[in-house]
């Protein structure tokens, strides 16, 4: 009885859960493109516009890294913009969610993990009406398979795991340090040239190459260019290696939020 | 029924003036070795609270004697660093009307927003748009957003959100004038009702003469302890004699 109890209670938490990350997105994306004609598709024009200016400045320098095509060069910059911008829009925006809802938190009872979630999910719905469909047609055209299609979900479900374990830290971590965005502007920095997006990896100096290699979104960049540019069926290796570092570092956010959620409202 | 019960509550909060938000001058501090833990306060102390369902119960005490801080640990937005709470049923939070607005969007949304933040589903709140709207007498503003209302409008609004369904519990933090004269007795009226019936209510105020009215329980909170709970006329002559002493 007491366990039926218990079930019922975690099935209605679940519901309202996922009710408040209905209405939070909603509102989310409804401020974001309220009154823009484009609407969501803004979010497009970012990764679009950078791809045309990395082409245009190191294009024609670097097209001898991949077979000769400036095309080739094209896409392999868009692909990982696409997934540098994901991660960097949707920390960015989940770091102050705590605080900037510190208020709200102080008068209803709310799930707090629930707001930097919202962040992540607003990020997702752009990024599955704007970017996505490019690059079903890119891997469309490349591999003439849907089995690559559909194994482009891996990586994203990896790359979302990932950036939702980094926001429940630095959203943790923001209610105590206020500073934290200049900090972490940097780490995005840090993250974002130090992942091959316009440059090929191969013109890194050897023994640079190893470090580069704990940059935790290089094997999510690089299993979407495997299944999305390579023509070839989707590499396993590849998708095991990029899910490792997502699941640790969202199992490590989690950890993190919990343990630090109930000193928040001192703070808020 | 018991509805409430809280068992020897404690809560020792952070005190937030000496605390530096500040990565840096942390990190400084751990390396020069001058790293301290936050201070912390008693807010709270050993509180014991037991309400069946249908008292009128009034919190009386100074400010900063931790009344709205007790409403906090009951509604579940505080937890309380000993002992245990147990709440059945639904709490209706009327702690600052309006605290869960978005400005920028339509009042349709913001009563969705709102409702589901108050542990309402999608659904049933779109059936309400329409009594909430009536009650609050905004049907005119349905789409426009809420920075376009007025600000006593923005509190119609809240009350009418919260007030909608009869809850189980019902919190009051001072808040029992809202808008113009003609709402104020509406909204009155609305919370007569929920009194006469056998809503539970706990009302935190500084009124002494309403909650002697009202309320057949009164517990004088002092400096995060219970002075005296009992009933409303012994509670508040202890209370005034203190006051009177004091002066």
């Amino acid at each position: 009885m007491a366990f039926l109890f218990g079930k019922k209670i975690a099935g209605l938490q679940i519901q309202r859960y996922w009710g408040l990350l209905h209405v939070l997105v909603e509102r989310n994306l409804k401020v974001r493109y309220r009154g823009s004609f484009l609407g969501v598709y803004w979010s497009l024009l970012n990764p679009l516009i950078m791809t045309g200016l990395y082409t245009t400045i190191f294009g024609t320098t670097f097209a001898s890294y991949y077979g000769n095509s400036i095309v080739n060069y094209i896409l392999a910059a868009f692909t990982g913009l696409v997934v540098i911008n994901f991660f960097s829009a949707s920390t960015n925006q989940a770091l102050s969610s705590i605080v900037n809802n510190g208020g709200l938190l102080n008068k209803i009872n709310l799930p707090a993990s629930v707001f930097p979630v919202s962040m992540i999910a607003a990020n997702l719905f752009q990024f599955t009406v704007g970017a996505f469909p490019l690059l079903v047609i890119i891997t469309l055209v490349n591999s003439k398979s849907f089995v690559n299609v559909m194994a482009l979900l891996f990586p994203f479900t990896a790359l979302i795991l990932f950036s939702t374990g980094v926001s429940f830290i630095t959203s943790a971590l923001y209610v105590f340090f206020r500073d934290l965005p200049y900090f972490y502007e940097l780490v995005v920095f840090v993250l974002w040239m130090s992942s091959p997006v316009f440059y090929p990896a191969a013109i890194v100096p050897k023994h640079v190459q190893p470090i580069l290699k704990l940059n935790p979104l290089l094997p999510i960049i690089e299993s979407l260019r495997q299944i999305s540019l390579s023509g070839k069926l989707p590499n396993w290796d590849l998708i095991i290696n990029s899910f490792i570092s997502a699941i640790i570092i969202s199992l490590l956010g989690w950890a993190c939020f919990k343990s630090l959620r109930h000193q928040f409202m001192d703070l808020l | 029924m018991e509805i409430i019960r809280l068992d020897k509550i404690s809560l020792w909060r952070r005190t937030q003036e000496e605390f530096s938000y500040d990565l840096k001058k942390t990190l400084l501090s751990i390396l020069e070795g001058k790293y301290r833990k936050p201070a912390k306060n008693l807010v709270l102390d050993r509180i014991d609270l037991s309400v069946s369902s249908g008292e009128k119960i009034g919190i009386i005490g100074a400010n900063g004697s931790g009344k709205s801080t007790l409403l906090k640990i009951i509604c579940g937005i505080l937890q309380p660093t000993n002992g245990t709470v147990r709440v059945r049923g639904t709490i209706a939070p009327l702690i600052e009307l309006g605290a869960g607005f978005d400005p920028e969007i339509s009042v349709r949304d913001n009563i969705i927003l709102y409702g589901v933040m108050l542990g309402f589903s999608r659904t049933e709140m779109k059936e309400r748009i329409k009594s909430i709207l009536q009650f609050a007498e905004l049907e005119d503003y349905i789409l426009s957003p809420v920075k376009a209302l007025s600000s006593g409008m923005v509190a119609r609004l809240g009350f009418a959100i919260a007030t909608d369904i009869q809850p189980d519990i019902l919190i009051l933090d001072e808040v029992l004038s809202v808008g113009d004269e003609s709402f104020q007795n509406k909204s009155k009226k609305r919370i007569e009702n929920f009194w006469n019936n056998n809503t539970t209510i706990l009302v935190v105020s500084h009124n002494l003469k309403f909650i002697q009215d009202t309320c057949n329980q009164v517990i004088w909170l002092n400096k995060g302890k219970v002075q005296i709970m009992g009933s409303a006329d012994e509670v508040i002559q202890c209370y005034l004699g203190s006051v009177n002493k004091a002066m």
